[in-house]
């Protein structure tokens, strides 16, 4: 009878659950934000290294001399998006808070992010300064979801080395960039080859870009055109001939990683090698080039807008910190040391060798990773396509139609 | 005046027994309300919005069955399926053969056999994605295996274990049959060691051989091992998801081959955001882990001790 009574009390609890499940309200309550911006802001990020941590605490203490009244309390998180979401559910999101561009379309769907016009029209904040392509990211129907705070496009880095010994020039179109690879060719040794190619599109869509093709062209994705096939083609064709490999069979985790431990002398990586290479692997010398022209120079951007939220508590300080630390000050301070980029066109920096000036040339032509609702699995659908065509088994062909019918059924 | 004494004795022996049953549900109240509210509550809840389009702040959209019927179209969901299913098949008898070979090992009156024991089960301590960490250097293209394999035929041996589809799961596998052997080998262990003597003494006298007295008595009397030991690897390997996260970065490996089912969950609940399919996934493993485990009580008998 008791044990009976033990083991009903499993489904009547489920059920209870259910029950209460069905009567949660799906919306948020809006506190009224304070008069004037004072008080505590929470400002939650994901966790970095140290150095990026300490730069960021020198910002905020910047911005605490110039606003006494308002008090930021940071935070780093590991597993960001997962403790992100937790924070919307329960409705107790933090201030600001880092958005990342590849997760933008969708968090703005799902409600998560409050738009911030009648602040920049109420405070006559000017969007101007900012990369147009970098703020399109956090833009949806019109409305503005947060400010670039810093950015990095792919550059191509390159063993200064290798390049002297086999007596080649930095490679500026696609015919060299091969010449150049066959040059490098015979001085590789072991596992390791001239190029490093990531079996991700988050890289070799570059190379689509180049080619004057889209995967997404009008609201409609388009992974089948010819222009995406071919330039595909060209980027599986270098692994096929020998020019290049992916990292896991070079030796390495990722193609950062590649050109540190000599597994290749050209990578198409971006900012974030610093302070990763300088600090792992300080003996290779190596350089950041813009990538080779294609018909077209492009190449890809990834960014992160600092972004509030409807359901945060101090959205008046929220907005001000925002504002501060994607503005010039706030933005010159947080890229002097060359972490990261500039993401408006008036902060100019001086950066300690060596030089990311190729990066940063190359904004005008960056095509920021940013994708509607759904795509994720469309791109992880992609990678793990790519990644059979560059293990032989599988056709590019196959691989477009096969995206192409999952990016149709995007939701 | 027996007749008083008997009943008293009666009223007694009464109120006792409440009082024992009351005792008993106080120490078990606290496990069970907890099993409740952090298992079954979850599972309530979860069974309740996979008939939903949820999203981060609740729900969105009535979608009744559409979540079931997206799961039974979705290519992606079923190759996570056929790789988990797999991925079973393969790790739950290597697990139960490796376990029992361990126990028996180190049953026996073996020198230093505490430290062995100890050394089995290091694994199971030692935390999984230390473990995975490690194994991702050790079985790079330029690794430690490889290293040994290349000194040991002359000509060097670069297979990029976990970067090819061919051994990313297979290796995935080798890695969890190690890790989770000591703690099959325990539950074993005291299976195989509620086996009365008697029963050994009476093989020994009946002139029966170590391998025989395996196979034909040991064996056999290990039933509630087996049973035992069956279900709780079944239900692991079907929620197969740390190694197959940290060595596809997320992404399901190279060419699907480490998309595993909660894996999939995971990706569609937190990059997608999308609770409600990702409910109806978790309650579609739910299901498959409830019908083994229930066909293998139906092929194992209740677990009664020997």
């Amino acid at each position: 009878m008791r044990k009976r009574l033990i083991v009903l009390s499993v489904p009547v609890v489920a059920i209870a659950a259910a029950i209460l499940a069905s009567t949660s309200q799906g919306k948020t309550t809006h506190p009224q934000a304070a008069t004037a911006a004072s008080g505590t802001v929470t400002l939650t990020g994901w966790s970095v290294g140290t150095t990026e941590e300490a730069l960021l605490k020198q910002v905020i203490a910047s911005f605490q001399r110039k606003y006494p009244k308002i008090k930021v309390k940071y935070d780093a998180i590991p597993n960001y998006d997962q403790a992100m979401l937790a924070k919307f559910s329960a409705r107790k999101p933090p201030d600001v808070f880092y958005l990342n561009s590849e997760k933008a379309s969708t968090w703005i769907a799902d409600g998560l992010i409050a738009p911030l016009d009648k602040y920049i029209s109420s405070t006559k904040f000017s969007t101007k300064p900012f990369y147009p392509r970098l703020l399109a990211a956090f833009k949806a129907k019109g409305h503005i979801y947060g400010f670039p705070k810093d950015w990095s496009p792919l550059g191509m880095e390159i063993n200064l080395d290798l390049l002297q010994k086999a007596g080649a020039k930095a490679p500026t179109t696609w015919a060299q960039l091969r010449s150049v690879a066959q040059k490098l060719k015979p001085l590789m040794t072991g596992t390791a080859k001239p190029l490093c190619l990531s079996a991700e599109w988050q890289r070799a869509l570059a190379f689509v870009y180049q080619n004057k093709g889209n995967v997404f062209t009008k609201g409609k994705p388009t992974f089948t055109s010819a222009a995406v096939r071919s330039a595909m083609n060209f980027y599986v064709q270098l692994q096929k001939d020998g020019l290049g490999d992916t990292p896991a069979k070079l030796g390495a985790g990722w193609c950062g990683e590649a050109i540190g431990k000599e597994k290749a002398a050209i990578a198409f990586e971006g900012n974030w090698a610093f302070p990763y290479l300088p600090d792992t692997f300080p003996s290779v010398r190596w350089k950041f080039y813009p990538l080779p022209k294609g018909k077209q120079k492009a190449t890809l951007a990834f960014t992160v807008s600092y972004s509030t939220s409807p359901a945060s508590k101090n959205k008046q300080a929220a907005w001000v910190l925002i504002t501060y630390l994607t503005g010039k000050t706030g933005m010159k301070l947080w890229t002097s040391k060359g972490l990261a980029l500039p993401a408006r066109s008036d902060v100019k920096v001086n950066f300690p060798a060596p030089s990311r000036a190729p990066l940063l040339s190359e904004a005008r032509y960056a095509h920021v990773w940013n994708w509607p609702a759904g795509w994720d699995k469309v791109w992880t659908v992609g990678n793990n396509e790519l990644s059979a065509v560059m293990e032989g088994k599988e056709s590019v062909s196959d691989m477009l139609s096969r995206i192409q019918s999952e990016a149709q059924s995007a939701k | 005046m027996a007749a008083i004494a008997k009943r008293q004795r009666g009223k007694t022996l009464e109120s006792e027994g409440l009082k024992e049953a009351l005792v008993g549900f106080g120490f078990i109240a606290l496990p069970i309300v907890s099993f409740l509210i952090f298992f079954i509550y979850p599972l309530g809840y979860a069974a309740y919005i996979s008939f939903f389009d949820w999203g981060p702040l609740g729900r969105v959209a009535n979608v009744g069955l559409g979540n079931y019927r997206e799961a039974y179209h979705d290519f992606l969901f079923h190759k996570a399926l056929k790789n988990t299913l797999l991925y079973t098949a393969v790790v739950v008898p290597s697990q139960m053969a490796l376990g029992l070979t361990l126990a028996v090992t180190v049953n026996q009156a073996l020198r230093f056999r505490t430290f062995f024991r100890a050394a089995f089960y290091f694994p199971a301590v030692a935390g999984s994605i230390a473990i995975t960490a490690v194994a991702t250097y050790i079985l790079a293209s330029d690794g430690l295996l490889n290293s040994a394999v290349g000194a040991i035929r002359g000509t060097p041996y670069t297979h990029s274990w976990f970067g090819e589809s061919s051994t990313a799961l297979w290796s995935i596998m080798g890695l969890n049959i190690w890790t989770t052997s000591g703690t099959m080998m325990l539950f074993y262990l005291a299976s195989l060691q509620s086996i009365p003597t008697e029963v050994y003494e009476a093989a020994a006298i009946d002139g029966a051989r170590t391998w025989r007295t395996f196979w034909r008595i040991t064996f056999p009397l290990l039933k509630p091992g087996h049973f035992f030991v069956a279900v709780v690897s079944v239900i692991g390997s079907l929620q197969v998801f740390d190694q197959a996260f940290f060595v596809s970065g997320g992404g399901g490996g190279p060419n699907y081959s480490t998309m595993t089912i909660v894996l999939y969950l995971y990706n569609t609940a937190i990059t997608g955001t999308r609770f409600g399919y990702a409910a109806a996934i978790g309650i579609i493993l739910f299901a498959i882990i409830f019908t083994l485990t229930f066909v293998q009580r139906m092929l194992f008998g209740r677990a009664e001790v020997a």
